[in-house]
Parts: C-alpha cells; sequence; structure tokens
C-alpha cells in the first residue's frame, strides 16, 4: 500500500513537471493540415523556420479548422496555417482574439462537391437533389462551397437532406450509394469521391460563378503584440519557400512525404492550388474593396447563428501588415 | 416564451444563488442534528446506514448549480451586471499596453533583449562549432572565426552603454514621458473630461452583458470606462512609437556593414572552392546562410543595454499601480466572483475567457434550451421533441413486409386502352403493404432527442434479447463457454468508434449501423452479467431443486434465472450508461439527427451553450433511465443482496 502511494505520488509530480515544461517552453506553436500539400512543408521539413525565427518551431497537425481555433483559444497554437475562412469566420463571430494576417492557399478544385454517377444528376438537372440526401461537413469551407453551387444552380438547399460527415466518411456513402452527392476537401478522400462521380461544376464554372476559396494563415492576438518580429519571418520564410518552389518543384517528393499523400496526387492537387506572393495578396487580397473585404462580410453572415451573429466590421481581424 | 423572465433574469440568478448557499448551509446543520439525535445502533458496513439522507441530495444538487452558477461568472453578472462593460475597457488598456510589457521581466521570465542576446550566442556558438567540421581551408577558417568574433562584438557594441547614441536615449526617455503624464491623467478625476455626444449614444446603444451573441457590450458606458477606454487609446500610440525605436547607434550600424562584407567575402572565398562531397558543399553554404540570418535578426536593432530600459520599466510599473488603483472595487469583484479566467478585449470585440467562454451561464443555456424547444425553432430545422401527426399506413409499411404481395398468385393490372388501372386483389394487397391508402392520421413523437431515444432503446432492446440467453448458456454449457468465450472476450475490449469506419461502408448512412453500433456495446456487457449472474448461483439451491425432483427446464427457470436476475439487471443498467455514451460517437457517423448530431455540428461554431445543452439533456435521460432502473430493481427483485 505504502509503495502504491508512493508509486502515485511519482506520477504526479513527474505529471505536474510535465505541464510545467511545456508551458513554460518558449517554442512558437503552428497548427497545420495534413493532406494538405504547400510549398512551406519543405521549409517546415528542412527547418527553416526554426533557423530563420531562432526559435523551435513545432508542427502539429489537426483534423479541422475549428479544432484549430480551440487550439489558439486554449494558449497552445500560436500560428495556423492554413485555417479554413470558415472556421476563422465561426471564431471571430464568436468573439475569439485571433487575427488574420495573410493569404495561405488560393484554390479552385481543392473544395469540391462530387455528384453520384448513380444518381444521374449533373448540373442541368440539378434541382433532382432536393429530397435526396448530400454528404458534407457542416460549417466548413466543403459547407460554403455546397451552398454557392445550390445557390448558384438554383436548387433549394432546405429540401436537401444534409448528412454531417467528414470528407473520409462522406467519400464512403458517396461510393456506397447512400447518397446522391458528397462534398469535402483533402486530396485523398476526394479522388475516392470522384472514383464514384464528378465534380458538379469544373473549376473554370466555380470561377465564373464566383466561387473562389482560399486558406489563411491566423495568429492568436496576444503572440502577434508579443512577437510580431516572429510572425513577420513566419510570413517571409513562406514567402521564400512559395517563390523558390514556383522556380524549382524538384523536392515535391518532401511535400508528398509531409503531406501523406502520393507524389501523384500532390502533384494533382497542387495543380489546383496557387500561393499568392505578398504583392499579390496585398494588390488583390487586402487592399480596399478586395477579396478579404468582400468574402468576410459574405461568410460572416451565411454562418451567423443567434449565439454568435454576423460582425458589424470585419477588418479590425485583417491585419496584413507583415506582408509589407 | 421565457424571455419575459429573462428580462429579470439577475434578480432571479441572484436569488438562486444566495438562496442555494443558504440551502446547503441549512442542510449541513440539519445533517448534524439528525446524526446526534439519531438512536439506531447500524454498525459501520450496514447498509442501513445508507439510507434516507434526502437532505444530502438536496446538498449535492445544490452545490453543483453554486459551482456552475459561480464559474460561468452567471452570479457575477447578477449582481453587478456593468462589471463586464468596464472589465472590458480595462481590458483595452492592458491589451494595449502588452506590447511594450512582454520585453520586460514583469510577469515571468528574461527581458527580451536578454532572450534574444542568449538566442543569437547560442546560435552562434553552434556555428563555431561547425567551423571545424565542415571542411573549411585555414585561410576559409580563419575567415569565419574572424566573421563570428566579429558579429559577438557587434553585439557587445549594442548592449554596451557607452554606444548607446543619444537620440535613441532621448526618444526612452520621451516614452517615459508620455507614460508618466498617462499615468498621471489616470489618477485625474476629471480625465479625459465628459463623453462625446457619440459616446453617449454608443453607450446607449450597448446591449445588456450577454444579451446578443456579443457577449459583452463594448462601448464604454461609464465615467470609469470612458477614463480606461481614453487611456488605451492612448497607450496604442505610445507603445507602437516604443516598437519602433532601434539600437541604430553608429558604432554598431559600422558593424554591420562591416560584417556584411565580411559575410559576402566568405561566401566567395566557399563557393570558389567547391569540394567534392555535395553534403559538406550544402552544409557550407548552410554555414553561411546561417551566419546571415544570425546578422539579420541582430540587425532588427532590438538589443539595448541591460540598464537602458530601466525608466520605461519602473514608469510602466507605476502605470500599472495606478491603473489598480483606479480600478478599485472592480479588481476585486473580478478576482473573487469571476474566477478561472479573464475578460479580454480583442481587436474586434471584448470576450469571456477562461471557465466564463466554455462554461455558459445556466440563465442563458436555459434561454437556449428554451429557444430549440419550440419546435417552429429546433436545431437545423428539426425540433429537439415534438409530435407528428403520421398516417397510419406508414406504420402498417414498417410492419408489414412489403413481400407479401409477390406471393399473392397472378400478375398486376395493366392500364386499359381508356388509359384506366382497374386494381385486382395483387395490387391491393401490395397497396396495404406498402402503406399506400388512406388512413386516419396518429401522433407520434418526432425530434432529435426521441430518435436518440429510439437508437438506444432499439440497441439495448436487441442486447438484451439475445446477450442474455446467451450468457446464461454460457454459464451452463461447457460447448457454448469455450466456443463463443474467445469471440466475445476479442471483442468486447474494442472501443466502439473503432468500428466506425466499418459500420458506415456495411450499413451505410441509416438508422441501423447507429443502432448496430449501440447492440455491439450493450451485447458484451449482458453477456458478461447474465453468465455471471448463471455461474454465481449458490450449489446448494441447485442440489436442493434437483433432489426435489425439479427437471432441468425447471432449475434453470425457477432457481437460475431469478438468482441471476440482480446480475442481468445491474448489466442492463451499465449497459444504459454505456450506450449513452456511445451515441454521440454512433451519431458522428453519419449525422442527420439525434443529440449528437446537435452536438457535433454545434462544436463546429463554438456554440457553448447548445453544446452544454446537449449535454445537460444527455445527462438527464441516463439518469432518468438510471432511476427507472433503480425502481425496477427494487420492485421486482427484492431478494437482491439478500441470498
Amino acid at each position: 500500500m505504502k509503495s502504491m502511494k508512493k508509486i502515485l505520488g511519482c506520477v504526479s509530480i513527474a505529471a505536474l513537471s510535465a505541464t510545467m515544461a511545456t508551458s513554460a517552453s518558449a517554442d512558437v506553436n503552428v497548427a497545420y493540415f495534413l493532406e494538405w500539400a504547400t510549398p512551406n512543408q519543405i521549409a517546415k521539413v528542412e527547418k527553416t523556420y526554426d533557423k530563420a525565427m531562432g526559435e523551435k518551431v513545432n508542427w502539429i497537425n489537426f483534423a479541422s479548422g475549428t479544432a484549430m481555433t480551440e487550439a489558439m483559444l486554449s494558449g497552445d497554437i500560436d500560428i495556423a496555417f492554413s485555417q479554413g475562412l470558415a472556421p476563422f469566420v465561426n471564431a471571430v463571430n464568436a468573439n475569439a482574439p485571433i487575427k488574420m494576417v495573410g493569404v495561405a492557399v488560393v484554390y479552385g478544385g481543392a473544395n469540391d462537391c462530387i455528384v453520384s454517377n448513380a444518381s444521374g444528376i449533373t448540373k442541368e438537372n440539378a434541382t433532382e437533389l432536393e429530397g435526396k440526401s448530400v454528404a458534407l461537413p457542416l460549417n466548413t469551407m466543403a459547407d460554403f462551397e455546397f451552398r454557392m453551387t445550390m445557390t448558384n444552380l438554383g436548387v433549394d438547399v432546405k429540401k436537401v437532406k444534409l448528412v454531417d460527415q467528414e470528407p473520409a466518411d462522406a467519400a464512403v456513402s458517396l461510393v456506397d450509394g447512400a447518397v446522391a452527392m458528397a462534398c469535402g476537401y483533402g486530396e485523398n478522400s476526394l479522388s475516392k469521391m470522384k472514383e464514384a462521380g464528378k465534380p458538379m461544376l469544373s473549376v473554370p464554372e466555380k470561377t465564373e460563378a464566383g466561387i473562389n476559396s482560399f486558406d489563411i494563415i491566423s495568429v492568436t492576438e496576444k503572440f502577434v503584440q508579443e512577437n510580431p518580429e516572429a510572425v513577420k519571418t513566419f510570413m517571409e520564410v513562406t514567402e521564400q519557400a512559395n517563390a523558390d518552389f514556383a522556380k524549382d518543384q524538384s523536392k515535391i517528393a518532401i511535400i508528398a512525404g509531409d503531406a501523406g499523400l502520393s507524389v501523384e496526387k500532390t502533384k494533382s492537387q497542387m495543380a489546383g492550388f496557387s500561393f499568392p506572393s505578398a504583392e499579390v495578396q496585398l494588390a488583390n487580397y487586402f487592399n480596399d474593396g478586395g477579396k478579404v473585404a468582400e468574402m468576410l462580410p459574405f461568410m460572416g453572415k451565411m454562418f451567423a447563428t443567434e449565439a454568435s451573429p454576423a460582425k458589424d466590421d470585419y477588418s479590425t481581424v485583417v491585419d496584413s501588415s507583415f506582408l509589407k | 416564451m421565457f424571455d419575459f423572465l429573462f428580462e429579470y433574469r439577475g434578480l432571479i440568478v441572484g436569488t438562486i444563488f444566495i438562496a442555494l448557499i443558504a440551502t446547503v448551509i441549512w442542510a449541513i446543520f440539519y445533517g448534524r442534528n439528525l446524526i446526534r439525535t439519531e438512536r439506531t445502533d447500524a454498525v459501520f458496513g450496514n447498509p442501513e446506514r445508507a439510507l434516507g439522507g434526502w437532505h444530502w441530495v438536496i446538498t449535492g444538487v445544490s452545490a453543483i448549480l453554486i459551482v456552475w452558477i459561480y464559474f460561468s461568472w452567471d452570479a457575477a453578472r447578477a449582481f453587478n451586471p456593468k462589471a463586464a462593460n468596464e472589465l472590458c475597457q480595462v481590458g483595452k488598456l492592458s491589451s494595449a499596453i502588452n506590447p511594450i510589457r512582454s520585453t520586460f521581466p514583469l510577469d515571468d521570465g528574461f527581458l527580451k533583449g536578454t532572450s534574444l542576446l542568449v538566442r543569437e550566442n547560442k546560435q552562434l556558438n553552434g556555428l563555431a562549432d561547425q567551423v571545424e567540421r565542415l571542411g573549411f581551408s585555414d585561410a576559409e577558417k580563419s575567415k569565419a572565426k574572424e566573421t563570428i568574433d566579429l558579429m559577438r562584438k557587434a553585439i557587445i557594441g549594442m548592449t554596451s552603454p557607452e554606444f548607446l547614441d543619444s537620440a535613441t536615449d532621448a526618444k526612452f526617455k520621451e516614452i517615459v514621458s508620455k507614460i508618466d503624464g498617462l499615468t498621471s491623467k489616470l489618477a485625474d478625476q476629471n480625465y479625459p473630461g465628459d463623453p462625446t455626444a457619440e459616446q453617449i449614444a454608443a453607450a446607449e446603444k450597448n446591449p445588456r452583458w450577454g444579451d446578443s451573441g456579443n457577449e459583452i457590450p463594448a462601448a464604454p458606458a461609464s465615467p470609469r470606462g470612458y477614463k480606461f477606454d481614453a487611456a488605451a487609446k492612448e497607450m496604442k500610440t505610445i507603445a507602437t512609437d516604443f516598437s519602433k525605436i532601434r539600437n541604430n547607434n553608429s558604432n554598431f550600424l559600422a558593424q554591420v556593414e562591416k560584417l556584411k562584407g565580411q559575410i559576402a567575402s566568405l561566401d566567395t572565398l566557399v563557393q570558389a572552392s567547391p569540394g567534392t562531397d555535395e553534403l559538406l558543399v550544402a552544409n557550407r553554404a548552410d554555414f553561411v546562410k546561417g551566419l546571415t540570418r544570425v546578422l539579420r535578426r541582430v540587425d532588427d536593432g532590438n538589443i539595448f543595454p541591460p540598464d537602458a530600459l530601466n525608466n520605461v520599466q519602473s514608469a510602466l510599473v507605476n502605470l500599472d499601480k495606478e491603473q489598480k488603483n483606479q480600478q478599485g472595487g472592480l479588481r476585486y469583484y473580478d478576482a473573487l466572483m469571476m474566477p478561472g479566467g479573464e475578460i479580454r478585449a480583442g481587436s474586434n470585440s471584448c470576450s469571456e475567457q477562461g471557465s466564463g467562454r466554455w462554461l455558459p451561464k445556466p440563465s442563458d443555456t436555459l434561454r437556449t434550451f428554451a429557444r430549440i424547444s419550440d419546435p417552429e425553432i429546433g436545431y437545423k430545422g428539426y425540433p429537439l421533441l415534438w409530435y407528428k401527426m403520421k398516417p397510419f399506413g406508414e406504420m402498417v409499411d414498417f410492419i408489414v413486409p412489403d413481400f407479401i404481395s409477390s406471393l399473392v398468385p397472378g400478375h398486376y393490372p395493366r392500364h386499359d386502352t381508356n388509359g384506366i388501372v382497374t386494381p385486382n386483389f395483387k395490387s391491393k394487397v401490395r397497396d396495404f403493404a406498402t402503406g399506400n391508402f388512406e388512413s386516419f392520421k396518429v401522433p407520434m413523437p418526432s425530434g432529435h432527442v426521441w430518435d436518440s431515444l429510439l437508437r438506444v432503446l432499439a440497441g439495448l432492446f436487441f442486447g438484451i434479447i439475445l446477450g442474455v440467453p446467451l450468457g446464461l448458456f454460457m454459464g451452463l454449457s461447457r460447448f457454448s463457454k469455450g466456443f463463443f468465450d474467445p469471440l466475445i472476450e476479442l471483442y468486447r475490449p474494442v472501443p466502439p468508434l473503432a468500428w466506425a469506419p466499418l459500420i458506415l461502408t456495411i450499413f451505410g448512412i441509416g438508422d441501423d449501423g447507429k443502432i448496430f453500433l449501440l447492440f455491439m456495446v450493450a451485447f458484451a456487457i449482458m453477456v458478461i452479467s447474465a453468465r455471471t449472474g448463471a455461474t454465481g448461483t449458490h450449489l446448494s439451491k441447485i442440489h436442493a431443486a434437483h433432489s426435489l425432483g425439479a427437471t432441468n427446464r425447471q432449475i434453470l427457470r425457477k432457481v437460475i434465472l431469478p438468482n441471476s436476475l440482480p446480475e442481468i439487471l445491474t448489466g442492463i443498467r451499465i449497459a444504459i450508461g454505456v450506450c449513452w455514451g456511445t451515441l454521440v460517437a454512433a451519431e458522428m457517423l453519419a449525422g442527420t439527427t439525434g443529440i449528437g448530431f446537435v452536438e457535433n455540428v454545434a462544436r463546429k461554431q463554438s456554440d457553448y451553450e447548445i453544446i452544454w445543452t446537449t449535454i445537460i439533456i444527455l445527462g438527464l435521460l441516463g439518469l432518468l433511465f438510471d432511476l427507472m432502473m433503480r425502481w425496477v430493481i427494487d420492485k421486482f427483485i427484492p431478494w437482491r443482496g439478500k441470498g
């Protein structure tokens, strides 16, 4: 009994010191996604971030942008790389003290709605979706994609039966024929969906319809207040990694390995991505009436709920000064 | 419909909070009194001692509610509804101070300059270690060492006070005087003067604390609020000025220029003699890059002589003292009534952080619960629990299998030349079996809660129906024990969620998959408990029955089953609990309806009020089931624990 007590005591002391150690470290903690190939993963693997910032950079992968926000609020994450606009807007509506400092990825086909071949539905007879089931992760960029597509094709969203599923599960449902359409992201899930169906809209059609999405780099307000130079360096390294990759794609295997994708899938995913330079971001995204100023209030209204209504002004949560 | 009550929530919550505390105190005294007056001589270990004690039930419930009201800051809001708004203004000031404050060792840690210095020196030491290992020629080696030494000197150029130029010093003095100025303004009663008309209008437009989703009204609305708000604005400009100050003394700049030339010449030297080993070449290029990076960071000029910022620090400490002083009673209210978190000012709004964020206030939760209980609103267009008029035919369709119409001989009728279809007996049977006939409507429950309930009950039902006989069988027969034991024991420890991917592709997105998942959970528990019950029967009882001439079947029905009933019912109690626990996971597979679905969707919007509503619903339903089971156990197996 006595030894038991001793063991328990040791364990609790060890646990306590472990938590103390983690909370006392001055590392920079960055959240990212798997299955999401970006050039800065080369810099991540080669520790360019660590060297440039002079701090240890911990990369922690997340399954969803919402989880990133939660971790940022609890103080475990300082920077979220490639957080979706939807979870960011949801967090801002819920008064989370986080800020957007740049655009990470612009994509056309990386969020997609795939309609099954068996259903015989195309964009011409899209209204047949009414009364059928659609699998998608609710309140994410895929949800945004779905709503925009449906509005564009004149389908009444209220009459569609929505099934809340993560993209990987949604792919299974689509292949099994349980649903007529599935929306999601992530190259592995999307290519599995495409085995059983086709995208509802092609990328050019989406661009024409004004459905363009981008992922962002967000930071906690506390971190940006206390370490502005670290944020600046982070943006510079990212910018450099994007520029290097645009010139020379020989290191794609590193990205593939880090993203957990095959090289072919990485290539096909990155074909649909673009990584705007700081200049482009300032000119097209963060300018007055630019894409950020246009999208944030739009999405803010789309995802507003009774408990977290849309904000009047989203410009205060945007800080493009680190791109200059 | 509860909006009327919500108007007076402060009064209601405050009264309830005080009443709860009074209840707990009363119950403690009552309990002590009871012990003193009790004359039973039940010894320790006698279950009689645990009977009664309803006052402790009240105390327990009250204690939970007190903790909830206290830590969600509902009590704080009830007693001082204006506190959050004022603390928001205080938060604005501390958020404005933070960029300066974080460079000083005021809370914890090193002076920022110190930690930068340590960091760069560490990197330089690392680089110095590398010099020997990278196969440099002697000329390159000496050049590299020289560069590192120069870099160290450059850093010393920043830390030694003699080099600090007067312009930088003057800037620090200016910051100090500005902060001191702000401190005296804070102390001034008339600062910042009367609020402007716009400010008053904004203050009047403020909602109450927690009225809308914008939890905390941001516009200042009290003299103290105006003061802190104005101070925060001034502090912001001071902080911006401060962050622009760089250690740009001429000595340091000259050294940086020299270093740039030095690194460039080292770079050309290294590139001129590439060597053959590719890895080595890359490492040497990295070495030069490393030097450049350190230079770039040192170049920022964020390191100052150790005592250069002392005045700024003491000015900041004074400001901190004064602002705490100005907070007055508010500070103690914050510490006492709003535990486990703080009100933080963001760029857009003020928000509750800590337990105030993730633990919603009981009054808000109740309102959310009332709102989504309204069948017109519901959640995602589906009510929580309501009824729906359903035609009787649907139930016939559900019960009568469709294939019976195929069993009727003959063919389905065809349309004639006039386009009229004359039904025959076969088509009529089909219409009946598919529920395709005019029928009266009956009210049927529907909604998220009902759907979840149905899934749990169905899973439990199949678990009991199949699990209990198998368990008894396993307790009595060598064959079935040997045959089924490995199967059951192998699958039992697997967590239900591990089955999820399989269940999705086998059963699809319908209810059957979710029910199957719950069935798997219930089944294992029922088998184990029935088996334990069967094997736990006293041999003497079985012998007695046998010698009185009972048949095997009679022994099973009259001796073994009654004896294992307590175990089985306990098993059901456990199974219900575990099934509720698995429900959220099961409904995550393919969310269409159900409490788990509500929670999963609300989670993505950080809607903690709805999350807690679902948690409470799950808890209450679980409790309800458990109470029912306790009643059943007491009523139907009074022999429990006495055999």
